[in-house]
């Protein structure tokens, strides 16, 4: 099949890595991606300004999956799958932003469809793949890996939307962490926030939420922390350091994306998952796959 | 001086509040009963103190040009907890944005950040400028050294319906 993927900003301009790693692990699945013919960020940091002019935005990625021709869309970053999802549901519930909103995209010769389905990694793999499938593929298991999951606040919440997983007990990063052969830690801080939203107005706050959770995993043991999200990517991985600083702790945790596990598992050379660009001490993690 | 003192020097302005109602898509603030389940899982609470069932109270009551001008407003991590854990459907996330976008609105204090983002936007289309990203064994990378595909600007029309609508309250 063939679905649109709509990357947003933090992916395309930093977080490279979950973008050669979902670019890597989704052929693997009969899955193409199709990249929209222009890109405009989603609205997110919009949406404190100008909450009409985040919506047009996000409704503006909308219409660009539209142009591709294909019903589904795919959104790896939380933040992006929580502004374009709720842009939708206005779109879908509220007319007079939706007269607004379609008037504006005509103008700029775009046009709006509802028929269209936003996915997630998490939720795609997990539910339209299914871990039958994703079990089937593994060709190297992780079965020496004790790993923690972080999926993120925007992916879960808020329900009434429809979102990718359970608001309070998310499991299935945890299932698809699992069916690799991993062991997977449950934990009592799994719901705590990594902070990104804070870089703009209190990026002590923000580390310092980083920080608290990433010394918390220590005390777990894990050999490393699983995310889903390029903000939390962003702030585990590649300000760890600075995290540890703000909260004066040795931090000491890989992280990885999601996609580069499963693309470990699945055989992919480390090098075209982007493994080489994370930050955090991915290097002690990799000794425990099997070559 | 915490937030509640701040307000007892103040008036309430009920045409401010208008305005905050009229952004806001559900009027469940309204029917706030102080249960205190979002403060009590608010992300932004131990460290910086934000309390939003204050906040939905000080809104109901009409505080709201104290709660425009003051950094508490800017302290939310956007976790979206307190509404998932609503009981009443009020929400203090969508209220603490409508508060932001006011706030926007009246020149008041605003992280530079949340402003250069908008003007990256109307220029390039990202609210990020393309990252060099140094490896673990100091190697620089860019997108075109990754081989990743360029990334595709918007056209010159959305310029120009972005600035039109950024000029709209």
């Amino acid at each position: 099949m063939k679905i649109a993927v709509f990357w947003g900003c933090r992916i395309l301009t930093s977080q490279y890595a979950y973008e050669m790693s979902t670019r890597q692990v989704f052929p693997k699945f009969s899955v193409e991606l199709v990249d929209l013919s222009e890109t405009n960020c989603c609205g997110d940091p919009v949406k404190s300004v100008n909450d009409l002019a985040a919506n047009y935005l996000a409704a503006r990625v909308l219409a660009l999956a539209n142009k591709t021709g294909l019903e589904n869309l795919l959104v790896p970053c939380n933040r992006c799958h929580f502004v374009i999802s709720e842009a939708k549901g206005l779109l879908e519930k509220n007319v007079k932003f939706r007269e607004k909103i379609i008037g504006l995209l005509n103008e700029e010769g775009l046009e709006y469809n509802s028929k269209i389905k936003i996915w997630h990694v998490i939720d795609f793999l997990h539910d339209f793949v299914g871990l039958v499938k994703v079990k089937k593929a593994v060709l190297k298991s992780l079965k020496d890996l004790k790993l923690a999951t972080h999926v993120g606040c925007q992916i879960i919440r808020y329900s009434d939307l429809g979102r990718v997983d359970d608001a309070e007990n998310p499991q299935k990063l945890d299932e698809l962490v699992s069916v690799l052969g991993a062991n997977v830690v449950d934990y009592a801080e799994k719901l705590d926030c990594c902070g990104a939203n804070l870089m703009y107005s209190h990026p002590d706050s923000a580390l310092s939420l980083t920080g608290t959770k990433l010394n918390i995993l220590q005390v777990y043991g894990v050999d490393g922390l699983v995310v889903s999200c390029p903000d939390c990517g962003l702030m585990f991985d590649f300000k760890q350091k600075d995290a540890a600083t703000t909260i004066g702790a040795k931090l000491n945790i890989p992280v990885v994306y999601y996609t580069q596990l499963l693309g470990l598992a699945l055989g992919i050379e480390k090098e075209k998952l982007g493994l080489q660009l994370n930050q955090s001490p991915v290097d002690q993690f990799l000794t425990k796959i099997p070559l | 001086m915490s937030l509640t003192d701040l307000m007892s020097m103040a008036k309430p302005n009920l045409e401010s509040r208008e305005k905050i109602l009229a952004k806001l898509t559900s009027k469940g603030l309204v029917n706030c009963f102080q249960c205190i389940k979002c403060t009590s899982g608010c992300t932004a609470l131990k460290l910086l103190e934000l309390k939003p069932h204050e906040i939905v109270k000080l809104v109901n009551l009409g505080f709201i040009d104290e709660l425009a001008s003051s950094d508490i407003i800017w302290t939310c991590v956007t976790c979206l907890k307190c509404f998932q854990r609503c009981p009443q459907k009020a929400s203090p996330y969508h209220v603490i944005m409508a508060l932001r976008n006011l706030a926007v609105e009246r020149e008041a204090k605003v992280p530079e950040g949340y402003l250069k983002a908008v003007s990256r936007i109307l220029e390039v289309g990202l609210a990020e400028p393309p990252a060099e990203v140094v490896t673990r064994k100091m190697e620089i990378f860019n997108r075109e050294s990754l081989k990743l595909p360029n990334i595709a600007s918007p056209k010159e029309s959305f310029q120009t319906a972005f600035m039109k609508i950024l000029e709209e309250h």
